[in-house]
């Protein structure tokens, strides 16, 4: 029987910056084996929200649920043990090292080097690319291949659960096309994705759900094609009307 | 000829694997946490004075080296980061440069309370081995030795160990490493350790022939700097070279030249490397990695 539990959840969630409150009782939840996005405007949270579920920010108040568990305050190391991978917007890889070497350290929380060796060897079997440059340094790959070697290198921790933040951010629109395709087939083999994406209407073509955050609250949640078909949201996100997203 | 210059090249890479030792604790301090320790030199001394200080109750110095280590991991590795590198980071590289020429002054001066201005002598090797027209002390010998032996163990154990490999991660990105679940204090914190036990090791090698005085901190230190620029201060490599050019360029300059201006030697090719190779030996622009 197929689970139907949510991978996570997050149960009225305030947290911020300092005094600074960002997230003003968050709830949504993340459904298993599917692609959840989150959009909003600029300042609604989404970012914050994804700093607070990896234990990168404070939470004053409220539950993050990881497969039913309250895993606030956990800390990074231990969400990655419990399948939790974060790739946050921008470029975060180890630009000195080889893109090997880059993979390596996806696990070095987990395991010995040794041990990691089969997965990394996984990791560049998937991404044929980036086992054509495994020997180059991180920084001379372009910004799509830094993208996919990021997204690698969280696989190697084998999650369930990818939090990725904005991925198409700064891409060309082939690799775009090929981040998200990625995404959809991790999706495909059951693993749960949950991102954050300023390019909605790409986004919620490859997704199934989504969820609308302003002003750090949610403000809709429901399958991605129903709020890619709400007028309200496409008026204000989504730079036209239903009818133009359809 | 042949000969002299040989036995100076030996004399000189002895004396330059100190200087290395010390300088790549610079290099692991600025990669781990941007401290440029200006203690360092008074960190190689304090263990020194331990040791003198255990041998005085008449135990051995193969008893006094684990004291003192223990003794530096806790004071030069643990209390000096908690107590002055983590407040004083905080507002920056500068105060914190300020504040450990601040604890040099300290320790040099509590130093000279406790034992004196006098320089007390250390034990070592005597004698040595004939290898044909060379002599080889075994202080030197030994020095060498356990110098390759440290700077490989510290290699095997920063790229083939979990926590090596953790700390290259933080000393590439801090940031990057808290996202791959690495605990970056603690990789932080081993970085210290090592550092005084480096200093340490380095305490029981230079002590036998520069005797213990409360001041000898402050040409060692500032000899190991220097020696960690030249070699590029973000790499250990490269502080290894910078250590034994320093050490082998001192020794002929002393040989060949006025004694009187042996100290100066460091500064001079300082100032050479940082006007035509400001990156060092072995040193990238922009690149930390241990």
């Amino acid at each position: 029987m197929t689970d139907r539990s949510p991978v996570l959840e997050l149960q009225s969630v305030v947290g911020g910056y300092g005094r600074m409150t960002i997230l003003n009782g968050c709830s949504f939840a993340v459904a298993r084996g599917a692609i959840t996005t989150v959009i909003g405007p600029n300042g609604a949270g989404k970012s914050t929200c994804f700093k607070a579920i990896f234990g990168l920010l404070a939470v004053r108040e409220g539950r993050i649920l990881l497969e039913g568990q309250d895993v606030r305050g956990a800390s990074p190391a231990a969400l990655i043990a419990r399948g939790v991978t974060y790739v946050p917007q921008g470029r975060n890889l180890f630009t000195e090292l080889s893109v090997r070497e880059n993979l390596e350290l996806g696990g070095v929380a987990l395991g010995s080097a040794a041990a990691m060796r089969p997965l990394v060897e996984a990791a560049l079997d998937r991404f044929p690319i980036l086992r054509q440059k495994a020997r180059d340094q991180a920084s001379t790959l372009s910004g799509g291949q830094q993208k996919l070697l990021e997204i690698a290198r969280g696989l190697i921790a084998e999650p369930r659960l990818i939090l990725i933040d904005e991925p198409s951010i700064g891409l060309s629109p082939l690799m775009v096309k090929e981040v998200f395709a990625t995404l959809t087939g991790l999706r495909d083999q059951g693993v749960s994705i949950l991102m954050v994406e300023q390019n909605a209407r790409s986004a919620l073509a490859i997704s199934d759900h989504a969820i609308v955050l302003e002003s750090g609250r949610t403000r809709l949640a429901g399958t991605a094609q129903e709020i890619l078909n709400d007028p309200r949201v496409a008026r204000l996100f989504l730079g036209g009307d239903a009818g133009d997203a359809a | 000829m042949a000969a002299l210059l040989a036995q100076l090249l030996l004399t000189g890479l002895a004396t330059g694997a100190i200087y290395a030792l010390v300088a790549i604790g610079f290099s692991l301090l600025w990669q781990g946490s941007q401290v440029v320790n200006f203690a360092q030199g008074d960190f190689v001394t304090l263990p020194a004075f331990v040791m003198l200080g255990v041998m005085g109750y008449g135990l051995p110095l193969w008893v006094a080296m684990p004291v003192a280590l223990l003794v530096s991991l806790l004071v030069l590795g643990v209390l000096f980061r908690r107590v002055l590198v983590q407040p004083m980071l905080r507002h920056g590289v500068m105060p914190l440069v300020i504040a450990t020429m601040a604890l040099s002054i300290f320790m040099e001066n509590a130093m000279k309370n406790v034992a004196s201005a006098e320089a007390y002598p250390f034990p070592g090797l005597s004698g040595g081995i004939d290898l044909g027209p060379l002599f080889l002390d075994w202080q030197s010998a030994v020095t060498l030795l356990s110098a390759v032996l440290a700077v490989l163990a510290l290699h095997l154990f920063l790229s083939r160990t979990r926590t090596g490999r953790a700390i290259q991660a933080t000393a590439q990105n801090p940031a990057v490493a808290r996202l791959l679940g690495i605990n970056v204090d603690r990789m932080i914190l081993i970085t210290f350790l090592i550092n005084a036990a480096l200093v340490t090791l380095a305490a029981v090698l230079i002590s036998p022939a520069y005797l213990v005085k409360f001041n000898n901190g402050e040409a060692i230190g500032l000899t190991a700097f220097c020696a960690a620029i030249i070699g590029g201060f973000n790499q250990v490599r490269g502080a290894v070279a910078g250590g034994l050019l320093l050490g082998v360029t001192e020794t002929f300059a002393a040989t060949f030249g006025p004694d009187q201006y042996r100290a100066a030697v460091p500064m001079v090719l300082l100032i050479v490397f940082v006007l035509f190779r400001p990156q060092g030996l072995l040193g990238r622009r922009e690149e930390r990695r241990v």
